[in-house]
């Protein structure tokens, strides 16, 4: 039961729900002919809250897949390095700059998250980092962090 | 005569040579998702929002409208080569349009599946162009009160059609309600759930949130396990289907074509629903049945008509309304409000150049799919070649860059990354984030309209149940959430429930 994928669902949305009956209650409910701000935050907190329930409920009577069975036999550390390198991107990206940040994006990616020929990811990498540079700023007029490169482009 | 004179206005809006120039980008581009798995509409739709403010509205618009009905027609080339489908329309094409390509069939496949998404995107821009102004008409008499009933209508018929759990979907539209309310109150100013963020005070972006489930979400999700492509060698051949596959396929077109439209115009439905709808139908209205699944022409003109001309259809909601039916028109509904146009029932009398042009450019953008997807086909087969592990990080890459041209700021990078984690553990977890996203956009207009509602009959609940049209919304929208309930209409449900991405 306790490793029940179902059960944690349901009380990760509970718990959601929970917090939005609470924030709403707290923004105001104001009345029935003048609603408040927290209203249809009130409200809508506990539809959750029943629903997360309907569901926790489900998840003991009928019971449900355990959480180690929804990553078996599956490359959860490619997973997890994608999303670590995209958070790292974000950190470093205004500092360091788009083109800098992306091309090491896409060269850590084509080299070791799924391999490709590492002559083959070097001449992506640079052709897709500058073409979209270039497309972004020359032809939309998007603005990207120059960075570390500022007054070389 | 008000239809043909503003049809040639529409002509003169999308045969300027910009507008021309976009409508072909926007095509291209959709038939490239179509024909790409792991990339639909939805994230290149939402990549290229911020492109579209580069532009005027109309071009903006245009382009997006062909990636739409354009990933419809490239879906198919996926299915019947690949057996994968390029986009979820596309699933049940792979069925016997893959079979027919195993047995040396794959061109009168395509063929058929080209010139059925021609058929039934003609007819659906016919019927979109006489449909819509007198449902305008009709629109212009709606109070807060129907457009209360008309969205819980639309957000419980998309729940009722998802995968799996109808708690769940109705959950994640619960979610996604409250995502669209976050950031400061119309009404009252105050911030709401902004957590002291500045960024949070005008709300979570659209874009970050769509990218981040259904982009980052997808290639999380295939990166995990091996994607394997086997891509038919044989040479492809004569792509004209002969008389006999014609005689076949004309009444499944033809019913496909019709069913098709009115899923589209359906809050809640879209071309998923039609095409597994249209392919279900033939199946059961064939003499012999059992040749479905093995190669049965009629399995691929019947469901890509019906996909194509729900594409169409669903136009009809969001130009006359102002209420997208689906994730997709969803997020057409954003570039039309980047762009400060509202659509609804006053569009068509305050911008007739733009809604006459967007149908104008579907004529044109339905011309040239049927160039692009028939002598150009061998294009499509060499691009489907490329591996998925050149593709997902150039994609990752276009996702970020979107993101961050979206809205100038970082910040909704970290967005895109945590609904992207967050899409992934849905998808491990059976949670659909199609109900999600149509709810974040409905959101900000339920609540208004709701408490629109409630000051205007001075808090008696009762004003939704006593207008006939608000009144008919709900008991149908009651109707579906009582229906699981019931063990026949259970099983029903699970049959034609489906993946909404």
């Amino acid at each position: 039961m306790i490793r029940n994928s179902e059960l944690w669902g349901g009380l990760f949305w509970l718990g959601i729900g929970g917090y939005v009956v609470w924030a709403g209650h707290d923004m105001g409910l104001g009345r029935l002919n003048e609603p408040g701000s927290g209203f249809a935050f009130y409200w809508i907190g506990i539809l959750m809250c029943a629903l997360s329930l309907a569901i926790i409920g489900q998840a003991i009577v009928s019971g449900g897949p355990t959480l180690a069975s929804l990553w078996e036999g599956t490359r959860w550390r490619k997973v997890a390095l994608v999303v670590g390198l995209l958070l790292v991107y974000g950190v470093v990206f205004e500092r360091i700059g788009f083109i800098p940040c992306t091309l090491a994006l896409l060269l850590i990616l084509m080299w070791f998250v799924d391999p490709v020929r590492w002559w083959l990811a070097i001449i992506i990498a640079f052709a897709a980092t500058f073409g979209v540079w270039a497309a972004l700023t020359k032809w939309l007029k998007i603005q990207l962090p120059s960075g570390i490169l500022n007054g070389i482009l | 005569m008000e239809i043909v004179a503003g049809l040639a206005q529409g002509f003169s809006v999308a045969l300027n040579p910009i507008n021309l120039l976009y409508c072909f980008i926007g095509v291209f581009i959709g038939t490239l998702v179509g024909v790409l798995p792991g990339i639909g509409p939805v994230s290149a739709m939402s990549l290229l929002l911020p492109v579209t403010l580069s532009g005027t509205p109309e071009a903006g618009i245009i382009m997006m409208a062909g990636i739409y009905y354009g990933s419809m027609y490239g879906g198919s080339t996926t299915s019947i080569l690949v057996n994968i489908p390029g986009e979820a329309a596309s699933v049940v094409t792979c069925l016997d349009g893959h079979e027919m390509a195993k047995r040396g069939r794959a061109g009168p496949a395509l063929g058929m599946a080209a010139l059925a998404s021609f058929a039934a995107g003609t007819f659906a821009i016919i019927a979109l162009m006489l449909v819509a102004p007198t449902l305008a008409r009709v629109a212009v008499a709606f109070g807060p009160p129907e457009y209360f009933s008309l969205m819980v209508l639309g957000l419980t018929i998309l729940s009722f059609l998802s995968q799996g759990s109808m708690a769940k979907a109705l959950l994640m539209a619960a979610f996604g309600i409250l995502l669209g309310l976050i950031g400061m109150d119309q009404i009252t100013a105050q911030a709401r759930m902004t957590f002291d963020r500045l960024e949070l005070l005008d709300g979570i972006g659209l874009v970050p949130i769509v990218m981040g489930l259904f982009g980052v979400a997808e290639i999380l999700s295939n990166l995990e396990r091996e994607l394997k492509r086997e891509v038919i060698q044989a040479r492809i051949g004569g792509l004209w289907p002969s008389l006999a596959d014609w005689a076949a396929s004309k009444w499944a077109i033809i019913r496909g074509t019709t069913l098709g439209f009115f899923l589209g115009i359906l809050p809640g439905g879209g071309a998923v629903i039609a095409s597994f709808a249209s392919y279900a139908m033939e199946k059961k209205l064939s003499r012999t049945p059992e040749r479905f699944g093995k190669g049965a022409i009629e399995g691929v003109a019947g469901p890509e008509a019906a996909n194509n001309a729900a594409a169409g259809g669903a136009f009809i909601p969001l130009m006359t309304l102002g209420i997208p039916p689906n994730v997709v028109m969803a997020l057409l509904l954003g570039a039309f409000v980047i762009h400060g146009l509202q659509p609804g029932p006053l569009m068509m009398v305050q911008r007739p150049d733009l809604f006459w042009g967007i149908v104008a450019s579907m004529y044109i953008g339905n011309a040239m799919l049927l160039v692009l997807n028939m002598p150009l086909i061998g294009m499509w087969v060499q691009v489907l070649k490329l591996p998925y592990r050149v593709l997902f990080p150039l994609i990752l890459m276009f996702c970020v860059v979107g993101v961050f041209a979206s809205g100038n700021a970082v910040f909704d990078v970290f967005v895109m990354v945590i609904f992207g984690v967050l899409g992934y553990l849905m998808r491990k977890f059976g949670y659909e984030p199609a109900p999600l996203v149509l709810a974040f956009v409905l959101g900000p207009m339920l609540e208004n309209n709701l408490r629109k509602s409630l000051i205007l009959s001075h808090g008696d609940f009762t004003i939704f149940v006593e207008r006939p049209i608000s009144a008919t919304c709900l008991v149908l929208a009651a109707a579906a959430l009582l229906a699981p309930l019931l063990p026949a209409l259970a099983r029903k449900r699970s049959n034609v429930a489906l993946d909404q991405t």
